[in-house]
């Protein structure tokens, strides 16, 4: 229990959010955790055992391996971005954003609550992903999967989850109709995860796509978690750590212009 | 110090490039501390874009709105603590039940442990038997209770009701006038807009009634009815003639006897039916 010895009252608004954030998806546990446990063992089954076999890497990686994380990591991207939009997108629907925005709340408040939801709604699903991950590499190869840099995958985790659920402001806030949050969703996020090397390596594209994945944000936050997961990966690991950092900048910057300029009324 | 100030506010909502709507025309009014204060209108007044920016939902298109001396515009934050709103539509969040919704509503005022304050308010408004539901497995009367808890969970000294009492049965409808009277004695200033000119005119200590966004009288229930409505009169005199008159409810019954040259001491009968406020308002608004 919070009280508010421990917690100084401006902070409270805060840690409300929070808190109504992971109650919300907790109480949607089927579609936060049952559902990724799901999708990731068909992943892990169809590309990992199957396909896992007949591709190799140069870097010499198990593709079994190589996936893991690239699953884990799409997990906490999807999962971020679903948690803060459609946190605000059904607060819009009943109206209870109209609450916050008649409370004492900060914009500051609301975007770093919602950030903090995503990243522990992502982080669950990157980790149960993980451990389901790492069964599999164990019923496959023998021996379990473990993280190699913890504290770089621990960062990834908070990066990743902020730039998400701040896009998920973002669209949120700016959408009017259910349809533009699910084509930014289908159009912008879907390919940028998938181009940015969830299930390939960029050395086993076409030179074309290799250098556009190049100004992909998303392929160094993938990759950047790869290396923190198995010690190798297509980029090095400062290049990651800048531009991803960049990106919190940036997601954080559009997150606080959406709040002022988009809408707390009800649809 | 006034609780209220709204001065020469406008709002105009840009539906598209060649429509637009002036929801508000220039609204001056004030509410004094402790004080219960009507606004009442037809639908599509103005009613709930006032409410709406004095909370902050909506932005003026110009003037201003003081709380206690501070600018909404200005200093939304320190304004914000003062004010508890019911909206006029229900809110429906299908996750939490009713505890944790008046928890949640505390936290975002800053009140980590309100449990006390929330379990009075749930038992003063009948809600305890209720308090794990979620709002959709509440009646609309209970949502309402609700949504009035809501607003006063930290106890703000502004209250501010959008038809509280719309869709609400007679008896929730009198014990909900009961406690806002309940709420007036404990100081607090309350701006209540309603369809029910009959319970306005016994609740508030003024009224503003406003028509398509400019607010065309202000005054006490008592002054509108005086000025718009009228007074009924029948009587029988001892010759057995029934005489039916109607003047301005502001004249005096003397003054209209002398004015017909009836005498008292003629009278045998005599029937006077005040003027309404619904009579005054239907009045005001047609003008
Ligand atoms: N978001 C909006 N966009 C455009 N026009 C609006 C908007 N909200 C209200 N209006 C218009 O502004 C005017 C005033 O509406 P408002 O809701 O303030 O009326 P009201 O007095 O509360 O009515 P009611 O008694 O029906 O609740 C109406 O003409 C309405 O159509
Ligand atoms: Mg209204």
């Amino acid at each position: 229990m919070i009280t508010q010895k421990i917690i100084p009252m401006s902070m409270v608004p805060f840690f409300t959010l929070v808190k109504k954030e992971v109650k919300r998806f907790m109480k949607v546990i089927v579609q936060t955790v049952v559902s990724p446990i799901v999708s990731s063992f068909l992943y892990l089954l169809v590309f990992g055992v199957s396909l896992g076999n007949s591709v190799t890497l140069k870097s010499g990686v198990p593709y079994l391996a190589f996936l893991i994380p690239g699953l884990m990591v799409m997990g906490l991207i999807n999962n971020a971005f679903q948690n803060s939009s459609s946190s605000i997108v059904t607060s819009k629907f009943s109206g209870d954003l109209e609450d916050i925005r008649v409370a004492p709340v900060t914009h500051n408040q609301i975007i770093w609550a919602m950030g903090f939801g995503g990243i522990i709604r992502g982080g669950m699903v990157a980790l149960i992903t993980g451990i389901v991950g790492s069964l599999f590499h164990l019923m496959q190869r023998g021996e379990l999967l473990l993280i190699t840099h913890p504290f770089w995958t621990l960062y990834f985790v908070i990066t990743g989850g902020l730039i998400f659920a701040f896009c998920g402001i973002f669209v949120a806030f700016l959408a009017k109709t259910f349809d533009q949050l699910s084509a930014f969703s289908t159009f912008i996020l879907l390919p940028l995860t998938y181009l940015g090397g969830v299930f390939i390596s960029v050395e086993n594209l076409h030179p074309v796509w290799q250098t556009i994945s190049h100004f992909n944000p998303l392929f160094y936050l993938i990759n950047g978690f790869r290396f923190s997961v198995l010690g190798v990966s297509d980029v090095d690991l400062t290049t990651s750590v800048i531009v991803t950092l960049i990106a919190v900048g940036i997601t954080y910057s559009m997150a606080q212009i959406a709040l002022k300029k988009g809408s707390f009324n009800r649809w | 110090m006034n609780a209220l100030e709204i001065k020469n506010l406008k709002k105009t909502y840009i539906q598209n490039a060649d429509k637009k709507v002036e929801a508000l025309k220039g609204i001056n009014f004030e509410i004094k501390q402790g004080e219960i204060f009507g606004l009442l209108g037809p639908n599509g007044a103005g009613k709930t874009t006032l409410i709406n920016s004095i909370t902050t939902l909506e932005k003026p298109t110009s003037g201003d709105i003081q709380v206690f001396g501070t600018s909404v515009l200005e200093k939304p934050l320190i304004t914000k603590k003062q004010i508890g709103i019911v909206h006029q539509e229900v809110i429906n969040t299908g996750f939490f039940d009713v505890l944790e919704i008046l928890d949640f509503q505390s936290g975002y005022y800053g009140l980590a442990n309100n449990k006390t304050r929330i379990e009075y308010l749930v038992k003063k408004l009948a809600l305890d038997t209720h308090a794990t539901k979620k709002i959709k497995q509440l009646s609309g009367g209970m949502k309402r209770r609700l949504m009035i808890a809501k607003a006063l969970v930290h106890s703000p000294k502004l209250l501010l009701l959008d038809e509280p009492t719309a869709g609400v049965d007679v008896e929730l409808r009198e014990s909900l006038w009961a406690f806002v009277r309940e709420l007036k004695n404990e100081g607090i200033s309350v701006l209540l807009t309603t369809h029910y000119l009959e319970e306005a005119e016994a609740l508030c200590d003024r009224i503003g009634i406003i028509n398509k966004g400019e607010l065309i009288f202000c005054g006490t229930p008592r002054e509108v009815i005086a000025k718009y409505s009228t007074k009924k009169i029948s009587l029988k005199t001892k010759d057995g003639k029934q005489h039916h008159f109607v003047d301005s409810a502001s004249k005096e019954l003397s003054e209209i006897l002398q004015k017909n040259q009836i005498s008292f001491a003629d009278i045998i009968d005599i029937q006077i039916t005040e003027g309404k406020l619904e009579e005054a308002f239907t009045k005001v608004v047609n003008l």
